[in-house]
């Protein structure tokens, strides 16, 4: 089975700043993998080691994804090659955008059984770039997958979906969105570290994959911190028995409504 | 402006169209099968196919909106309709938005992104606004029983692609209603072991609230049922209390709980970001304040 796990690069959540005018700064957020894209590429790597075939792993984004550490670091998760559209002019895709770009990429890769995706990118979270993925290759599409099993040139799988769980017949090529809990995806070791450096990695512009410039689906008006609720803040410093009787007394007339 | 609206449960479908006759004057619900009561004037039927998936009828409701050309689409967040309006926008050339926090008659949406970390403002740039949008974000005028004047029949189109479903259960339902709780006793990394979640459910029982959770405890600890977590990608609440015991208040955790009225913490990390957004809060061992409080309130 032919697999190709698509991430996206997001800059590190933790490094974002929030200005005292409510704009965020991304100065100091570096890319790193989407942690949800994790799952996708370990749901990869998994299936890799039942089956054979390839795993390839793709992102497309701007220029600042061409990174060693960053190519280091996915391709110590399991996957033998990666492929990139990495394009200054991929400068904040919506999800239609980016399921366009993908596709030309995944269409000069070439063959597949399988694409893989995350539930949504840890940044924007529209859960969106597999389900139109998946529509514009017109290949069956399914997401919210909490485990894949294959069989017989088929996938079985396993939909986790509100109320219900459902068990799924897929014919391939197909493309799933896997959930968070599909798996823990693991920790790269030092060898897989030094061996993921010698995998090798292609740069591609949008010329040398084909892909047409779209014009935004989206316009974005603007993206600012939420207004923090003002709280009382009053707040009993210390464990003692006399300062838990503070705190107790204090919530005991709230509790007590 | 005229909307069509898309629900996989009664209860949404009749708040969404509800909810959006306040910014639309024409609302339309679109019905597949004989599952959904009618809740507009103007109804559009799909007949129920056999052994179809509510996946099946994408194609069907692709053409209805590239004939009829409604100004917005208002589309349940079900995990299902999220596949279903991701592949529509990509036949019609657009992008959806999803997990609209507000949206008003300009079609201008809000939405959280960067994990709760900020809020962003987009509208669609041209064509038609599919919104997936939950039921709370209107005002709910009541909803009443509407008389149907007009149904109009669907036809249904093959899907392209199919896949067969093999088996479906109904997963356990949670057994807490945390969105409806006055009361919510949340827990977080601070506490130690699976088994100390007993000490939880006697506060909890003590001052008659229902217990949720960071994601870590669902997710990585499997110590509560992925439903119980509150925040970003999990449930939020607005609680009259919500008791925060053992969470640092990471901005994920926070945006599930911020619209609580009184929000009360227990850490014993002063600097924890969470007394930051706490109206009473004690720096100490929860160990030792626990315990205190079942003693005083049970």
């Amino acid at each position: 089975m032919n697999i190709i796990t698509c991430f996206k690069v997001v800059p590190e959540e933790q490094d974002i700043v929030i200005k005292t005018d409510g704009e965020l700064s991304f100065d100091r957020a570096k890319p790193t993998i989407s942690a949800y894209d994790l799952n996708a590429v370990e749901a990869g790597a998994q299936l890799r080691e039942v089956c054979s075939g390839a795993l390839i792993a793709l992102s497309v984004g701007t220029g600042s994804i061409d990174g060693p550490k960053l190519k280091k670091n996915i391709l110590s998760r399991g996957p033998e090659s990666l492929a990139m559209v990495a394009d200054d002019r991929l400068k904040d895709l919506d999800t239609h955008q980016t399921a366009k770009v993908l596709k030309a990429a995944i269409e000069k890769i070439g063959e597949y059984d399988l694409i893989l995706c995350g539930e949504g990118s840890s940044d924007l979270y529209a859960q969106q770039v597999g389900t139109q993925l998946g529509q514009v290759l017109n290949i069956p599409t399914i997401n919210s997958v909490s485990k894949i099993t294959p069989s017989n040139g088929k996938i079985v799988v396993q939909r986790t979906l509100e109320n219900e769980v459902e068990t799924l017949e897929i014919t391939l090529p197909a493309l799933v969105a896997v959930t968070t809990d599909i798996n823990l995806p693991r920790i790269a070791t030092m060898n897989h570290i030094l061996a993921a450096g010698k995998k090798p990695a292609t740069v591609w512009t949008l010329e040398d994959v084909g892909a047409p410039e779209l014009s935004s689906t989206i316009e974005v008006i603007d993206t600012r911190a939420p207004r923090q609720v003002e709280r009382k803040q009053d707040i009993v410093e210390g464990d003692t028995d006399d300062a838990i009787r503070e705190f107790i007394s204090k919530i005991s007339a709230v509790l007590a409504k | 402006m005229r909307t069509m609206v898309l629900a996989e449960t009664q209860k949404a479908l009749a708040e969404l169209c509800a909810g959006v006759s306040q910014i639309s004057q024409q609302v339309e619900a679109v019905i597949i099968g004989d599952q959904l009561k009618a809740v507009t004037d103007t109804v559009w039927h799909i007949p129920a196919q056999e052994n179809a998936l509510l996946e099946d009828y994408t194609e069907t409701i692709a053409a209805l909106i590239k004939q009829e050309k409604p100004e917005l689409v208002i589309v349940e967040p079900t995990k299902r309709y999220k596949l279903i309006a991701g592949r529509i926008a990509a036949m019609l050339g657009t992008s959806v938005i999803t997990d609209v926090l507000a949206l008003g008659e300009d079609l201008i949406a809000k939405r959280m992104v960067y994990g709760g970390a900020a809020i962003r403002t987009e509208k669609v740039a041209s064509g038609c606004t599919i919104a997936m949008v939950g039921s709370g974000i209107w005002e709910t005028k009541s909803v009443t029983e509407v008389a149907v004047r007009e149904e109009k029949p669907v036809q249904f189109i093959e899907p392209v692609n199919r896949v067969t479903r093999i088996a479906r259960d109904e997963k356990e339902k949670a057994a807490v209603d945390l969105p409806g709780a006055k009361i919510v006793v949340g827990v977080g990394r601070g506490i130690a072991e699976q088994k100390d979640l007993e000490m939880i459910k006697q506060l909890a029982y003590a001052v008659k609230g229902e217990i949720g959770c960071t994601r870590p405890i669902a997710e990585a600890e499997k110590w509560m049922p992925k439903e119980t977590y509150l925040g970003v990608s999990g449930l939020m609440i607005a609680p009259e209390i919500y008791i925060a015991i053992g969470i640092s208040g990471q901005i994920q955790h926070t945006v599930g709980i911020n619209r609580s009225k009184i929000v009360i913490s227990i850490n014993k990390e002063k600097n924890a970001p969470i007394f930051k957004q706490s109206d009473y809060g004690i720096v100490g061992d929860l160990y030792k304040v626990v315990p205190a409080l079942i003693k005083h309130f049970g």
